[in-house]
């Protein structure tokens, strides 16, 4: 056992951005599936009949507002919270039922440990719950830089510092799949650039499946490959972050140019898509892609000189897309935001 | 199973708790101990107050004291179990073991046996105090017969409250409230039952009750030591009952509740 596992490290650690983990990845690539959850508290709907799949080998990016219900379905999909309905499995299994849980899934859900213990002495803890040596400690310690830190107290860490604990903890098992709640919170720059590698490494190279959450698209817009986006516990869109770029999908707006502008507005709006005219004789189009616009305009016999999709900004189709979902809009002061309260 | 337990211990000996309790605990042992046998054979206002050193009663009520420093244990028990929710250390406790009755019941099981080794430094310091400031005083208790089923006793009251301590941690999950609510209701409630005519019969009953019936002296409770108790083996039996039964709920508690 000993032998092979050196043999791999080395050849892994010429590695560029993320640091070697140990071995090449998981024995098998695990799939996440969300299906149908549903979770409230109290009068509050945190989760409403979500759904989705992470697939191995990519990083999926969890989005959407503070308040959408991105932390409570987290806490669904590693058991910790009950959902009213729905399921949350790996590879068929749920969390709960894994017969080996920290070797299958690692997760950074908060920064939680206690102050007095030294980081070091937190993660042997759990090698010993998970029947892992305690030399792992060590070793995810130096995978994620706290090598130096380790025997300090983890009362006196910096915010950055924390979470890479929190991160050394969910590698402690060298898991297939990891699930990681906000995890740049409070990194500095060259820790977010890190992340973003160490992610990437983990996913691409390794097969593993990541799932990262985050209410700001900016922070992983370079690290995900595809994106779950949730608004006010709703899913409100699924696909590679190529396909909400080109608004593919119909999420972003496309820009339309005709001599015949007023025909085509009417063509349009008589095939249920909704048209503005902007200034100079163009037509903004919400809803639709620009393949359909072109189809709808050649069926019509309209001349075009301009077609395309106003969507280069992400961020902004990002907005749109989760646009009056906050939930900060408490209507009386009874009653909570239950997620952000419970971190 | 054993694993677990082993987590308990690398938990509980790698913050600095146990030893500020320990200490607490040892410092309570001397001192009671000391007043023991400072006042022992003196009397109060004519009444025949402590029996004097050397009479085997004293000798059975000194070497009872460490069962005294048992609020210790119970809070060592509580802090236990309350710091995963404080700390939220819960989260990737439960994350490592999913089948959240195993943490409790290993908790409960490394709690029960790191006491033992806790409560025999507590037993020694206040069998040390005795033997020195008695045997100053004249005479030196015996490590024979009754004396030493009393101090075996006194242990076993220690190791007790550290594992009632971690089923009401697990019951309330609020450290400062627990911790709180225990020091209430021993020093309060039951004193307060226990000293009213009507309702005193309860006492033996409860917690504290069962404390004194497992530490009472053989051969008959001096009179200052309170209202009828149940039998040391009764009382011993009850005790390790509220703590089963505080374990019992909060396990079941735990494995029912969301962890937020």
């Amino acid at each position: 056992m000993g032998r092979p596992r050196r043999a791999r490290r080395t050849t892994i650690s010429t590695g560029t951005t993320g640091r070697a983990i140990g071995n090449t990845g998981p024995a098998h690539p695990v799939r996440v599936e969300v299906s149908r959850l549903t979770k409230h508290f109290g009068a509050v709907q945190a989760v409403s009949d979500l759904s989705f799949t992470v697939e191995p080998g990519s990083v999926t990016g969890f989005l959407g507002p503070n308040g959408a219900g991105k932390t409570t379905t987290l806490r669904m999909l590693l058991g910790l919270l009950h959902p009213d309905v729905g399921t949350a499995t790996f590879d068929g299994t749920p969390y709960a039922a894994l017969p080996d849980p920290v070797r299958t899934v690692g997760a950074v859900l908060e920064t939680a440990f206690h102050p007095g213990r030294s980081g070091r002495n937190h993660l042997r803890v759990y090698c010993r719950a998970a029947g892992l040596p305690v030399s792992r400690a060590d070793e995810v310690l130096v995978q994620v830089g706290l090598a130096d830190a380790g025997r300090r107290r983890a009362g006196g860490y910096s915010l950055g510092m924390r979470q890479r604990l929190a991160l050394a903890g969910a590698l402690l098992g060298d898991p297939a799949v990891l699930v990681l709640d906000e995890p740049a919170n409070g990194l500095d720059p060259e820790g977010i650039q890190w992340l973003r590698g160490f992610l990437r490494h983990l996913a691409h190279e390794q097969g593993r499946t990541v799932l990262v959450s985050s209410h700001l698209l900016s922070e992983v817009e370079q690290t995900v490959d595809r994106v779950v986006i949730v608004g006010a516990g709703r899913l409100v869109r699924e696909g590679t972050i190529e396909q909400l770029r080109s608004g593919a999908d119909g999420a972003g707006i496309v820009l339309v140019r005709s001599p015949e502008s007023v025909r085509l507005a009417d063509v349009l709006r008589t095939g249920g898509i909704a048209v503005t005219a902007e200034d100079g004789g163009a037509l903004s189009i919400t809803g639709s892609t620009p393949a359909e616009v072109g189809r709808r305009a050649f069926a019509a016999g309209i001349e075009l000189h301009e077609l395309r999709s106003r969507t280069s900004g992400l961020e902004e189709i990002y907005f749109q897309l989760t646009a009056g979902q906050e939930q900060f809009a408490a209507p009386s002061p009874g009653s909570t935001i239950l997620e952000e309260t419970a971190r | 199973m054993t694993r677990l337990v082993r987590a308990e211990w690398t938990k509980l000996f790698t913050t600095r708790v146990w030893i500020g309790l320990l200490a607490g605990a040892c410092v309570m042992a001397a001192g009671f101990a000391a007043l023991l046998t400072a006042f022992a054979g003196e009397t109060q206002n004519g009444q025949p107050g402590l029996p004097p050193v050397g009479d085997p009663v004293f000798e059975q009520l000194a070497f009872a004291v460490a069962a005294d420093t048992a609020v210790l244990f119970l809070i060592l028990g509580i802090i236990g179990m309350t710091q995963e929710y404080r700390h939220r250390t819960a989260t990737p406790t439960f994350l490592t073991t999913p089948r959240r009755w195993r943490v409790v019941v290993a908790k409960l099981v490394a709690y029960a046996l790191a006491a033992v080794p806790l409560a025999l430094v507590v037993m020694a310091v206040a069998v040390l105090t005795v033997t020195v400031y008695a045997g100053a005083r004249g005479a030196a208790p015996s490590f024979t017969g009754d004396n030493l089923e009393v101090l075996g006793r006194s242990g076993l009251v220690l190791v007790i409250y550290a594992v009632i301590g971690v089923g009401i941690g697990a019951l309330l999950r609020n450290q400062v409230g627990a911790i709180v609510g225990a020091l209430v209701y021993l020093f309060v409630v039951e004193s307060i039952v226990a000293s009213i005519g009507a309702i005193s019969g309860a006492f033996k009953w409860m917690p504290g009750g069962a404390v004194e019936a497992l530490t009472a002296t053989a051969g008959g409770t001096p009179g200052f030591r309170g209202p009828d108790l149940l039998s040391a083996w009764q009382g011993g039996l009850l005790l390790l009952g509220y703590g089963l039964f505080a374990a019992f709920l909060g396990t079941v508690l735990a494995v029912r509740r969301d962890v937020v």
